[in-house]
C-alpha cells in the first residue's frame, strides 16, 4: 500500500495557491462586493447592459489603481473610452496606455495578450462592450485560460468589461450589474441628472446578496 | 618618473612620433609631449640612459627640443619649457630646480585653474619667482587665496601629483556596408542589421553609453530610404533595438532591392533608475516599448498612446501621446463612483421628434425609443475665432429601452446626433 500521506487533495492545492503574496487592490466604494479587495494576478469580469454602470465601475477600478502610482492599460474594442470620464475621478492619465481597436476583436485579444505578457501593469481593462455576441462567442476558451496563466503570480489584474460573462470559470470575480433607476433633481426644463442607481452582485461570492450601488454624476 | 619634450619650432605630430617610440600613452599639450618612463626602467635602464635614448630618437627624427625628466608630469613640462637641453631632476629636488621660474610661467601653463588677477596680487606682494612663492606658508596662502593659491604653491614646489591626461579615441557609432548582391527580402537584411546593431551596442556598452536614436539609410537602386527611430528611453540591448527596427521595416518595407546600408546610433548617457521594494509595479521601459510597437503595427500607431486632454471645452477633445517613461507619483484616491460615458465615435446621426421643443422620440443606428425623461438643453459653443467653430444644444434623455443618452443638435445645420451613452 502506498503512503497516502504524501498525496494532497486538489482542493488543498487550490488553497495553497490562493495564499496572497502581493497586497490586494482595495476598492473602498466596492467594499460590499469585494470585502478583501481584488487579489493580484486575478481576472475580474464586470457585466451588464447599457446604462447599468459597468463602465463607471470599470473606470473606478482603473482610477483606484492609477491613484497608487501604477501603470494601467485600456484596450478599447469600439473606440468608446472617454478619457474625460476617467479624469473626472481626479487621477492623471499619464500612466494610462490606451489601445483603440476600431471594432476588431482579434486585434483587441492580441493586444491584451501582448500587454499581459509584457507585465508590470496594475490593471489591464479589456473593454468588449458593444461587440456582437456572435463575434464574442467565437473567442476560444483557451484565450481566457492563457490570460489567466499570464497574470498568475504577477501584480496585474485583468478586468473584462462586457455585456455577458466571457471568461466564465477563468474569472476569480464576476460582478453582474443591472440598472435600477436614474436620479433627477428638479423638473423640466431645469431638471439635472444626479445619479444612476444600479444593483450589483459578485456572482463568485454567493454569500453576498445583490446590493444597490449609487453612481453619481457630481451634480449636487 | 615622467619625461617631457618641448619644442617651439617643431610640429606636434613630430613630437608625438618621437614620444610614441617610448610609450603608447602620450599627453599632448601646447608644443609639449609628456609620457611615463617608469616602464622603460627595466627595458633601457637608468633615467640617464633613457634620456640619452630619447635624445638619440630625437636626433634621428631631426627634432630640436628640450627634454626634462621629473617625478611628476607638471614639473617635467614646466622644466622642459623653461630650460634648454636636457634637465634631469631626482625625486624631491623639483623645488630647487623650479626655484628660478618666473610666476608668469605658471600662469601661462595652467590658465584654466589660475585666474590672471591672482598674478597681480602676488606681484603686488613682491612674489616674482617660484622660490618666493614656495617660501610662503601653506596655511596662510590657503586662507588668503583659497584653493587656487594652494595649487599654485604646489606647482611651484613640484608636488602636484596627477595621472597623464590622455586623449581618448573618438568612438564611431556608425557602420556602413555595401553589398555585393542586392537583397530583396527583409529576413537576410535583418540578419546583416542584427550583426551591425550588435557591434554598435557593444561599442556603446564599452563606453558606458546607450542609444536614444537610430538612423538607418538603406541604399536602393534609385532613391535611398531613411529610417529614423527615437526611443523613449536610452537602449543598449541589440535585441530590443533590432526588434523595433524589424517592426518598423515590416510596416514600411523598402520598395526596391537593398544594395547597402548605413546604421548609426546616437549615443547618450544611459538612464539609471533605482528601483524600490515598496514602489508599485511598472512595465520595463524597453519591453513596453517593443510591446507598444508590436501593437502599433497591428492597430496603427495613431491608435496607441496615452490620452492627453486638450485645453478646450470642445467635447471629446484629446490627443494621443507616447507613454512617458517617468514614473508618476501617488495621486488622490477617487472619492466616489462617478458616472462615466461611452462615446460614439463618430457621433450617430439621429432622427428626433420634438414636442413642445423637447425630444419625444429618437431613432438612430441601433437606438430607437420614446423619451421618458429629459434634461436640457445646455448650449455650448467654442472656437468661434477659428474655422473649426462649434455650437450645439445638448440634452440628457432617458429612453424606454432603459438607457440614458447624451444627444445634441448642431445649431448651424439643425442636425441631431447621439454623442454618448451614460454607463
Amino acid at each position: 500500500m502506498a503512503n497516502t500521506a504524501r498525496w494532497m487533495k486538489a482542493s488543498d492545492l487550490q488553497l495553497a495557491r490562493e495564499e496572497a503574496k502581493l497586497p490586494a487592490l482595495e476598492l473602498h466604494r466596492l467594499k460590499p462586493f469585494f470585502p478583501n479587495g481584488l487579489q493580484r494576478g486575478s481576472l475580474l469580469e464586470v457585466n451588464g447592459g447599457q446604462s447599468s454602470g459597468r463602465t463607471s465601475t470599470s473606470l473606478y477600478i482603473l482610477a483606484e489603481s492609477i491613484s497608487r502610482g501604477e501603470t494601467c492599460a485600456c484596450i478599447d474594442l469600439n473606440n468608446s473610452f472617454c478619457p474625460a470620464s476617467l479624469a473626472q475621478a481626479g487621477v492623471g492619465l499619464e500612466q494610462l496606455c490606451w489601445v483603440r481597436c476600431n471594432g476588431n476583436t482579434e486585434h483587441a485579444m492580441r493586444a491584451a495578450d501582448l500587454l499581459l505578457h509584457a507585465g508590470g501593469f496594475g490593471v489591464v481593462l479589456l473593454d468588449l462592450c458593444g461587440a456582437r455576441s456572435k463575434t464574442l462567442n467565437r473567442i476560444p476558451l483557451s484565450y481566457w485560460f492563457r490570460f489567466q496563466r499570464a497574470i498568475e503570480h504577477t501584480p496585474t489584474i485583468l478586468l473584462i468589461c462586457s455585456e455577458l460573462p466571457q471568461a466564465r470559470s477563468c474569472a476569480r470575480y464576476s460582478l453582474a450589474m443591472k440598472k435600477s433607476k436614474f436620479h433627477w433633481k428638479g423638473d423640466a426644463p431645469f431638471a439635472v441628472l444626479t445619479a444612476l442607481e444600479s444593483t450589483a452582485q459578485n456572482n463568485k461570492l454567493t454569500s453576498i446578496r445583490p446590493e444597490p450601488l449609487l453612481i453619481q454624476t457630481g451634480e449636487a | 618618473m615622467y619625461a617631457s619634450l618641448s619644442a617651439h619650432h617643431a610640429s606636434a605630430s613630430l613630437l608625438v612620433e618621437v614620444a610614441s617610440r617610448f610609450s603608447p600613452e602620450v599627453e599632448l599639450s601646447a608644443q609639449t609631449v609628456t609620457f611615463s618612463i617608469a616602464p622603460l626602467r627595466q627595458l633601457i635602464g637608468s633615467p640617464h640612459q633613457i634620456a640619452s635614448e630619447i635624445c638619440r630618437a630625437g636626433y634621428e627624427c631631426k627634432l630640436q627640443a628640450s627634454l626634462a625628466i621629473a617625478a611628476n608630469p607638471d614639473s617635467a613640462i614646466l622644466l622642459a619649457r623653461h630650460f634648454r637641453g636636457v634637465t634631469m631632476v631626482t625625486p624631491g629636488e623639483e623645488r630647487l630646480k623650479l626655484a628660478s621660474l618666473p610666476l608668469a610661467e605658471l600662469f601661462a601653463y595652467d590658465a584654466v585653474k589660475l585666474a590672471p588677477n591672482l598674478l597681480d596680487i602676488l606681484l603686488r606682494w613682491g612674489i616674482k619667482t617660484c622660490e618666493d612663492l614656495a617660501a610662503l606658508p601653506e596655511k596662510g596662502l590657503s586662507e588668503r587665496l583659497g584653493a587656487a593659491g594652494l595649487y599654485l604653491r604646489q606647482l611651484a614646489c613640484g608636488t602636484v601629483s596627477r595621472p597623464l591626461r590622455l586623449k581618448a579615441e573618438q568612438t564611431s557609432y556608425t557602420i556602413e556596408k555595401e553589398l555585393e548582391d542586392s537583397l530583396e527580402l527583409l529576413e537576410p537584411l535583418l540578419f546583416l542589421l542584427s550583426r551591425a546593431a550588435g557591434e554598435l551596442c557593444h561599442r556603446l556598452r564599452a563606453q558606458s553609453q546607450a542609444a536614444r536614436q537610430l538612423e538607418l539609410q538603406l541604399l536602393l537602386n534609385e532613391k535611398p530610404l531613411f529610417v529614423r527611430l527615437e526611443f523613449p528611453v536610452p537602449l543598449s540591448d541589440p535585441r530590443t533595438i533590432l526588434k523595433l527596427l524589424q517592426l518598423h521595416l515590416e510596416r514600411h518595407p523598402p520598395v526596391a532591392p537593398v544594395r547597402g546600408f548605413r546604421l548609426h546610433l546616437e549615443p547618450v548617457e544611459p538612464q539609471r533608475v533605482q528601483g524600490g521594494i515598496f514602489l508599485p509595479p511598472t512595465p520595463a521601459p524597453d519591453k513596453l516599448h517593443v510591446t507598444l510597437a508590436r501593437i502599433a503595427g497591428m492597430v496603427g500607431a495613431e491608435n496607441v498612446g496615452t490620452p492627453v486632454l486638450l485645453n478646450t471645452h470642445r467635447p471629446d477633445a484629446f490627443a494621443l501621446t507616447p507613454l512617458p517613461s517617468a514614473r508618476a507619483g501617488n495621486q488622490p484616491v477617487p472619492e466616489m463612483l462617478r458616472l462615466a460615458m461611452r462615446l460614439f465615435r463618430p457621433a450617430l446621426q439621429a432622427q428626433v421628434q420634438l414636442v413642445h421643443l423637447a425630444p419625444k422620440n429618437i431613432a438612430a443606428s441601433g437606438i430607437r425609443g420614446r423619451v421618458l425623461r429629459h434634461a436640457g438643453p445646455w448650449k455650448t459653443s467654442g472656437d468661434w475665432w477659428t474655422t473649426a467653430s462649434w455650437t450645439r444644444e445638448e440634452w440628457d434623455v432617458a429612453l424606454d429601452d432603459g438607457a440614458l443618452y447624451r444627444i445634441y443638435q448642431e445649431s448651424a445645420t439643425h442636425e441631431w446626433f447621439v454623442h454618448a451613452v451614460y454607463d
